[in-house]
């Protein structure tokens, strides 16, 4: 165990190539292996690569400008380059293989870039994206094609949209404006798009598109009229300016309506004519028969000017078309020389042919051309002699060259022609002037310088030249019988007659006015002395009046208080006579009476009665003088009972009568007492107004007499009053003597209460008169109505 | 490490694998050379890595395949108000170039083109000078093997330029910068060439040249 073994040379085994290649190799398989797939998937999925021809580049960026379909990017250019021969740019376009399918022959492309048009902007938003490709094609899958030719503008028909396509056309000789929009009622609904000529150029062909919900507003009634510009009229409701929008004003448009209904539906194709307005739109449905015209050439070998475009075409005197156009025509090979011909296309409504069946340009046309076998020629003739105008007749000419109805190689049917007989007319005219330049003007002129030359020598001789000297003695010799004085006093003579006429007249009217003015014043002055009577009792009702206050203001009142106070005291003394003790009763009684008298007045009702009321007055009165008559009589009986009194012992009575003397005059200071001349005044014043006012009732006599009865009373008053000195100094005696004998009597109150009481109904019966006398101030009516 | 001793081209110098001896290579202890297991850290010990030079391959061609769409591609996508605009990494520079920064050009180019082509052309040249006689010296070679897989991680910042672009320049519609594809793929290839880099057994370099040495020994003995 001591050797050890060799060491022994061991080499490593070959491993097995697999299990030298590291796992590592993995991952750079694997992604060769995607980055192929997405390579592969990538080729597979890219679309094919078309190429579109446009003018110019007009912005094309390669890999940048997109192909879109319907606003959505659907291929972006790839490659933009010349075409072979400069004419053009081409770009390279990928689709994308979801619409590649679709892009076969019907479709279109276009540029779509910034665009400013009378009517808007479009295409704004590649202003900043740049511009774009657009293209549109049908949706039936198809054969792809690789080349196209862009269009200049975008198409009026994409493929991808409905609508109704018509044809525009315009009238001969009128215009239209193109890429400009179809209004309804103000909404676009259509666009007109690229107008062309036609191609024998009397007309303006364009292809219009009305969108897919307004086509159903089209129909064979439709008219179509241009709203482009503006209308200006004058007319009776003032001047107006119409147009329909700025945008037409600006850009021009059509706008349509079908103003009678019954019209056919339309296809694809139909030509409507634009007329140039509303008006004419409106007046073709009359003029124009609903079916299209028929055309017809006819050349006429004679350059006759006056034939002017929609000059009328007859036959047999019927307006039956109009001339459409009228053009020079040179053809060598058909007529054999070089002569400008006059080319005439006329416009031949069928329907005013009269044709039985159907009603259609082939059968106007067949009609026509059997006609024409049968002798029908196309010849100019007047219109009117006035304005040199022609016009185009259809006419049967028996003797006719045989011809017929050719057809040439722009389709239009000719229509063989004779010669005018316009050379009648002409020659009509010149025989007239003929006939004028042949009129005898010399010799009338001739005549007439004779005569003229006579009429001088007859102006010139002597004795025409006398006559005015005649003419102006004979007005003389009128003037001088006209101023002689028989002539004038002729005149003066009738100036008289007719001023006695007028005095006439005037007497006749002045007699009638007289009476008249007698009449009236006779009444004035009867009624003036009315008045004047009237008035005259006036100032001694004053007179009596104012004695009566002066009687009333020369009353001693101060003094008459003072004495009755001193009669108060004598009447203290007679107190126990009934008759004294029964005056104040009468005198209430009375005054009572006078009261109810008035009240009675005041219920009367009628002027008799107030009359009678103041009778009743005046009576009272003189009862109440008659009353104060009696008063001496009472008072020598108050004498007689005070000099019976002077013999009773009565000192102690002077006190109580002191007492009674100072109380009545305390009464008699009372406000009531006071108050009495006032009212006294105030129940004349009263008076007075109603004497006023009963003035007019005739009853101043009445008055008169009452007053006088007053002053009567008055006068007894004063008469008594007279008396009253006396009657003081007598009861200031019976006074003394009472003062002195008369002591302790104690009935003293009771007779100033009756007193008192006296003075109080006296106080009510002035009371009551005040009452009475404003009644009738008040109410002055109430005097005579009694309420 | 065998190649930090380096004291000049010496003939004499004794590899581990000469002396046989294996090194782990992630604690460093020496085992002997039949040991297959790090008996200290249990990492496999191998004297040679025999696929290295297969992962070098390997994520090279991943890293190139990656470098040509990074390159066809743009780099950044600037969106402004009115347009967009993608840039690739030459189309960008040569760009700034025209409108008057040459430096900054350069600086993309060098960083971006100069760089990484560089680094391909480097590891393949180290790659392919394991396997046949090479006139660069091993020390060069190691050398320009520290080199590529020190600069390896620095072609990363044309990724962080774009990505702080992309985040600081937002505006919504005013301005917006975004990465483009092709900063993806540039970011797979820097971290492909890495791998790469990486994968290379820097030791073969000196394995090499012992081979080359015992030749030319055996060429002097005859």
């Amino acid at each position: 165990m001591t050797d050890t073994p060799p060491t022994l040379q061991v080499k490593p085994a070959r491993r097995a190539w697999y299990q030298r290649i590291s796992a590592i190799w993995l991952i750079p398989i694997i992604a060769i292996l995607g980055s192929l797939a997405v390579a592969y998937q990538s080729y597979s999925s890219r679309g094919p690569l078309i190429a579109i021809t446009f003018s110019d580049g007009a912005g094309i960026a390669k890999r940048e400008t997109e192909l879109r379909y319907r606003d959505v990017t659907v291929g972006v250019v790839e490659d933009v380059k010349f075409t072979p021969d400069l004419s053009g740019v081409q770009a390279m376009v990928r689709v994308d293989t979801s619409v590649a399918p679709y892009i076969d022959s019907s479709a279109t492309f276009w540029i779509v870039q910034p665009e400013l048009t009378a009517q808007g902007v479009t295409g704004l938003d590649t202003v900043l994206s740049g511009v774009y490709i657009e293209g549109t094609w049908d949706n039936d899958p198809s054969d792809l094609v690789y080349a196209f030719d862009g269009l200049e503008d975008a198409p009026l028909f994409r493929s991808d949209e409905g609508g109704l396509e018509i044809v525009l056309r315009t009238p001969p000789g009128g215009s239209m404006t193109d890429n400009s929009p179809i209004t309804f009622r103000g909404i676009e609904v259509g666009r007109i798009g690229k107008a062309r000529i036609s191609p024998d150029g009397n007309f303006a062909l364009a292809e219009a598109l009305i969108y897919e919900p307004h086509d159903r507003l089209i129909s064979s009634a439709t008219r179509f009229w241009d709203t482009a510009g503006f209308t200006f009229s004058v007319g009776p409701n003032g001047a107006e300016i119409d147009f329909s929008s700025v945008a037409t004003l600006l850009g021009g448009g059509v706008t349509f309506d079908t103003f009678v209904s019954g019209g056919d539906p339309i296809n694809d194709g139909a030509v409507f004519e634009v007329h140039p307005g509303e008006t004419e739109a409106r007046n073709s449905l009359f003029t124009e028969s609903e079916v299209e015209t028929l055309q017809v050439r006819v050349i006429f070998e004679q350059n006759i000017s006056g034939l002017a475009v929609d000059a009328p075409v007859e036959i047999n005197g019927l307006n039956i078309g109009k001339v459409q156009s009228v053009l020079g025509t040179i053809d060598r090979e058909e007529f054999g020389d070089s002569r400008v011909r006059l080319n005439v296309l006329l416009a031949i409504q069928p329907a005013r042919l009269g044709l039985p069946g159907e009603v259609t340009p082939q059968a106007a046309q067949d009609f026509l051309a059997r006609r024409i076998e049968g002798g029908l020629r196309a010849q100019l003739a007047n219109a009117s002699l006035l304005t040199g105008g022609l016009k185009i007749i259809l006419r049967q000419v028996d003797d006719a060259k045989p011809g017929e109805m050719r057809v040439a190689e722009n389709g239009l049917p000719i229509i063989p022609t004779v010669d005018a007989e316009l050379a009648d007319a002409a020659a009509s005219i010149e025989g007239v002037l003929n006939r004028v330049n042949e009129l005898p003007v010399e010799e009338l002129l001739e005549s007439a310088i004779l005569f003229l030359n006579n009429a001088t020598a007859l102006v010139g001789n002597e004795d025409l030249q006398q006559t005015p000297a005649d003419i102006r003695a004979l007005v003389g010799d009128i003037s001088g019988v006209v101023s002689s004085d028989e002539a004038q006093t002729l005149l003066v003579t009738l100036n008289s007659a007719v001023g006695q006429f007028e005095q006439l007249l005037v007497d006749v009217e002045t007699a009638r006015l007289a009476a008249r003015l007698g009449d009236a014043l006779d009444t004035t002055s009867a009624a003036a002395a009315a008045v004047a009577d009237v008035t005259g009792g006036v100032p001694a009702l004053i007179d009596q009046i104012t004695a009566v206050a002066q009687k009333a203001e020369a009353l001693p009142l101060e003094a008459l208080t003072q004495e009755l106070t001193d009669v108060a005291a004598a009447t203290a003394s007679l107190l126990e006579s009934d008759g004294a003790q029964s005056l104040p009763g009468v005198l209430g009684g009375a005054l009572g009476e006078v009261e109810a008298t008035l009240r009675d007045l005041r219920n009367g009702g009628s002027v008799e009665n107030l009359n009678a009321a103041l009778a009743s007055a005046r009576e009272a009165a003189d009862a109440v003088a008659a009353s104060t008559q009696g008063v001496p009589a009472l008072i020598e009986r108050i004498e007689a009972v005070a000099a019976k009194a002077l013999d009773l012992p009565l000192e102690d009575l002077s006190v109580e009568l002191t007492d009674l003397a100072a109380a009545t005059a305390t009464l008699l200071e009372s406000e009531a007492a006071q108050n009495l001349p006032g009212d006294l005044g105030g129940a004349l014043g009263e008076v007075e107004a109603t004497l006023r006012d009963l003035r007019a009732g005739g009853t101043v006599d009445n008055l008169n007499a009452t007053l006088g009865s007053a002053r009567d009373a008055a006068g007894a008053i004063e008469e008594a009053a007279n008396d009253l000195p006396t009657l003081v100094a007598r009861m200031r005696a019976v006074l003394d003597q009472a003062g002195r004998t008369i002591a302790g009597y104690d009935q003293g109150a009771t007779l100033s209460r009756d007193v008192e009481s006296t003075l109080r109904d006296i106080q009510n019966a002035a009371n009551a008169l005040e009452s009475l006398a404003r009644t009738i101030e008040r109410n002055p009516s109430a005097l005579i109505r009694g309420r | 490490m065998v190649c930090m001793e380096l004291s000049g081209q010496n003939a004499d110098i004794k590899s581990a694998k000469d002396l046989g001896l294996v090194t782990c290579r992630r604690c460093s202890r020496v085992w002997p050379i039949e040991t297959e297991v790090c008996a200290r850290c249990g990492h496999a010990v191998q004297s040679r890595d025999i696929t290295s030079l297969q992962r070098v391959w390997a994520f090279w061609v991943l890293g190139f395949m990656c470098y040509i769409p990074a390159n066809m591609f743009p780099m950044l996508q600037t969106r402004t108000l009115l347009q967009v605009q993608e840039d690739t990494i030459i189309g960008g520079a040569v760009e700034l170039f025209h409108y008057g920064s040459p430096g900054v050009a350069a600086i993309i180019l060098i960083a971006s083109v100069v760089i990484p082509v560089a680094k391909f052309m480097a590891i393949a040249f180290l790659a392919i000078s394991v396997t046949r006689p090479s006139k660069v010296s091993p020390h060069q070679r190691t050398v320009l093997y520290e080199v590529v897989e020190y600069i390896g991680r620095w072609s990363m910042i044309d990724i962080f330029v774009v990505a702080i672009m992309a985040s600081l320049v937002q505006l919504n519609t005013l301005a917006a910068i975004n990465p483009g594809s092709a900063s993806l793929f540039f970011a797979l290839s820097v971290i492909f060439t890495m791998l790469s880099a990486q994968a290379f057994d820097s030791r073969m370099i000196w394995d090499v040249q012992a081979e080359a040495t015992d030749h030319h020994a055996g060429e002097t003995e005859t």
